[in-house]
């Protein structure tokens, strides 16, 4: 997760790029759920939103950083 | 939750907030970690939606501002009046921007003006830093925001749609209890406040609606439904005071017939009566009745009409009732639909939710351009005193100008505002002063400062979440944030405390000079000012097919709550008696009825409607001008009255004949009356 990517000239740090992929991906996968009712199921949904943002950066980091990183495979 | 716990758990939740972004921003080593800690109070909000929302338009204005100045610096640093200019001027055309929209989404330009001033101007003297600062507002900005919306969001959240709901149930039932009273009496001075009241609340629900995009993702999206409601909210004004006037002028010829005084007595006991109607019950009424089984809804279509004035104005106040009651029984059930996600609605209302278009606001370019003007002179005013006073802190007062006019800019009384943001600082600076200069010296690590600055966090926080101590909480936070300045080491400096604080001071007086230069609104002014937009409104409505009737109607409404509330300030109406408001709703709505029922009629009837709607447009274009032609208002009518009384009695040639008794109760000179006359 550390280290940047040159844009441009521009030094960008990853952690900021996975964030971004992740939010795309948190709010596609909360306008489905929205979409099919599920938040009904939901106890507290601004805790679950924040919670599948971590794991959707978790995801993130691991599939973009898998190889260049010890500890993550 | 009762409220004063919901307000401890919102201040608790922003104190939180605000220590986590302080936390961060000294663990990250940033360069002002205060920056992001009065972002945290200025997003705050008791509903977690707008916290989110102003996040958002938060970080996109500050990218905006960012980008501006990292464009604008490097190559202007060398001309310092040309750089002025063009900073000024980019607020200014930021603040025209941002007051076209008034939802929200404006606060996007608002920021973007002022943060290429607050970076722009701050590095003039290291043009090569302003990358870096740029970034650093930018991440600083980012961190704010985003501690504050996932606080709110976690932290007891309250959603914008409880808190409407709320509101709409009692206005409703406040409008159900108005609207019984007001239609068995005539029309009086006092109705002024009840449509100031009801306008601004379908406006305000315009407004907060736009927050539920941003609301966590249980609660329901249902802008289509919130639309309708307005729509059906903005009808009950303009359809009731129909009824009045009609009764009114048939009190004035004769008597009101048993039937009719009937069929009003019903209504008013139903509307006060907060029955619901069955929102399942079939409707085989055109239009629907919603299952709403009142006497003056069903019975009064088939029998031909007496072509006779009391006979005509019966039909037109009978057309206005049923059309008072579908609007008010539409109402409840939308209120209802947008309580309870699984109550079903009526087919026809569930089509019209779906396909019901965008509906603008009021917007009025020429004050808009006359605020830009004030921000942009009192940005640049303030930098000719920086440069040619060779002023050190100067740049900190034009940022403080173009601040304070940004935000001034949509309020008639912006000089008012400033000046009270002014003593807010005044009323700070103390504060900041003891923690600066006798606490924090004392004090080591970021514990003990977060155990030293809760207090007065929280009490912001508290004065923050209560309606009326909102703004001066917000002031008192952003100045006491300000003037602590919280570096990341201590370096208490009296002199520079005193300086950049007194900046400020100066750059706020500039700005009020310049809103009492420019932007001495007077109210009675503007109210002329908006009702002549609604008049050309009016002319748009009767020359062009195209324009969308709900939509008009809304912007008319929205039109009226300005006025109105205008009105009361300057504690007059304008000049002539000219204004009202829902006169032109009235107008419109007829108009409305006038262009639908041409297609079902003949063809001389059609030509006849279409010369009534020329009329109504020349008549409107004499207001503007000020003139007041004789125009054959009255005889256009009367010939449309004739051709349409010649129809076959159908439901078209009546709605068509109660519309044209409506324009011409409204039009023509008072006391004239409709004589049956004879086609030659």
């Amino acid at each position: 997760m550390i280290g940047e990517i040159d844009i441009a000239g521009v030094f960008v740090p990853r952690l900021l790029i996975a964030a971004l992929i992740a939010f795309c991906l948190t709010a596609v996968a909360q306008r489905s759920m929205r979409r099919l009712h599920l938040y009904r199921f939901i106890w507290h949904a601004g805790l679950f939103d924040v919670a599948l943002f971590v794991v959707m950066l978790w995801a993130t980091a691991v599939v973009t950083a898998a190889g260049n990183i010890p500890g993550v495979k | 939750m009762p409220r004063s716990l919901r307000k401890l758990s919102f201040a608790t939740a922003n104190t939180a907030a605000v220590l986590a972004a302080l936390y961060i921003a000294f663990a990250r080593d940033l360069e002002r970690p205060y920056w992001a800690m009065f972002t945290v109070f200025i997003v705050a909000n008791p509903i977690v939606g707008a916290v989110r929302s102003k996040a958002v338009y938060r970080i996109l204005g500050t990218l905006l501002g960012a980008s501006i100045s990292i464009f604008l610096i490097p190559p202007l640093v060398d001309a310092p009046a040309l750089l002025c200019l063009a900073i000024s001027l980019w607020v200014g055309i930021c603040v025209y921007l941002s007051l076209l929209d008034r939802t929200p989404r404006s606060y996007v330009f608002l920021l973007a003006g002022y943060t290429a001033t607050l970076i722009g101007l701050a590095v003039v003297n290291q043009p090569a830093t302003v990358f870096d600062t740029a970034v650093s507002r930018v991440e600083e900005i980012s961190l704010g925001v985003i501690c504050a919306a996932i606080a709110h969001s976690v932290i007891f959240p309250q959603s914008v749609t409880a808190h409407l709901n709320t509101k709409i149930r009692s206005t409703l039932m406040s409008a159900g209890t108005w609207l019984s009273e007001a239609l068995m009496r005539p029309e009086q001075a006092s109705d002024m406040q009840a449509q100031e009241q009801l306008a601004t609340f379908v406006t305000d629900l315009h407004l907060l609606y736009t927050h539920v995009e941003f609301e966590t993702s249980d609660v329901p999206r249902a802008a289509g439904l919130m639309r309708l409601l307005r729509d059906r909210l903005a009808l009950l004004l303009p359809r009731v005071s129909s009824v009045q006037k009609a009764i009114a002028a048939l009190a004035a010829s004769g008597s009101v017939s048993p039937r009719l005084a009937g069929a009003i007595e019903v209504t008013s006991h139903w509307l006060r009566s907060g029955e619901s109607p069955e929102p399942s019950a079939p409707s085989s009424l055109p239009g629907g009745g919603g299952g709403v089984n009142l006497p003056v809804v069903t019975a009064q279509r088939s029998r031909a009409v007496a072509l006779d004035w009391p006979g005509l104005l019966e039909q037109n106040a009978i057309t206005n009732l049923r059309e008072l009651v579908f609007a008010f029984a539409d109402s409840k059930m939308l209120a209802t639909a947008l309580a309870n996600d699984a109550a079903n609605l009526p087919a026809h209302l569930e089509h019209e939710a779906a396909t019901a278009g965008h509906r603008p606001l009021h917007r009025d370019r020429g004050l808009a351009l006359l605020s830009a003007f004030a921000a942009a002179g009192a940005t640049l005013l303030a930098c000719a005193l920086w440069i040619e006073g060779s002023w050190p802190e100067g740049a900190v007062a034009a940022q403080f100008a173009a601040i304070g006019c940004s935000l001034a800019a949509t309020l008639d009384d912006a000089a008012k505002f400033i000046r009270s943001a002014i003593i807010g600082i005044l009323l700070a600076l103390p504060f900041a002063a003891l923690y600066e200069f006798a606490i924090l010296p004392r004090i080591d690590g970021f514990v003990a400062l977060a155990i030293v600055l809760s207090p007065a966090i929280l009490l912001f926080s508290l004065m923050q979440a209560s309606d009326r101590l909102g703004g001066a909480g917000l002031v008192l936070a952003i100045a006491f944030s300000g003037g602590l300045a919280l570096q990341d080491t201590y370096k208490a400096d009296f002199a520079a405390f005193v300086n950049s604080n007194s900046a400020e001071i100066v750059g706020l007086l500039v700005a009020v000079a310049m809103s009492l230069v420019f932007r001495t609104i007077d109210p009675a002014w503007n109210a002329v000012r908006i009702s002549k937009a609604g008049w050309r409104e009016v002319r748009r409505l009767a020359t062009n097919r195209r324009v969308d009737l709900p939509a008009w109607t809304e912007k008319m409404f929205d039109r009226l709550g300005l006025v109105t509330s205008r009105i009361r300030i300057a504690g007059r109406v304008g000049r002539r008696g000219d204004i009202d408001g829902l006169r032109d709703m009235r107008v419109g709505l007829n108009m409305g009825t006038v262009r639908g029922v041409g297609g079902e009629l003949g063809s001389s009837s059609r030509a006849a409607l279409e010369r009534v709607l020329a009329t109504v447009s020349r008549d409107y274009r004499s207001r503007l001008s000020n003139r007041r032609d004789a125009i054959d208002v009255e005889e256009t009518i009367d010939q449309g009255i004739v051709f349409l009384g010649a129809e076959a009695p159908s439901g078209a040639s009546l709605d068509g004949l109660a519309a044209l008794i409506g324009l011409r109760l409204d039009l023509a000179p008072a006391g004239g009356q409709y004589a049956v006359k004879r086609t030659s």
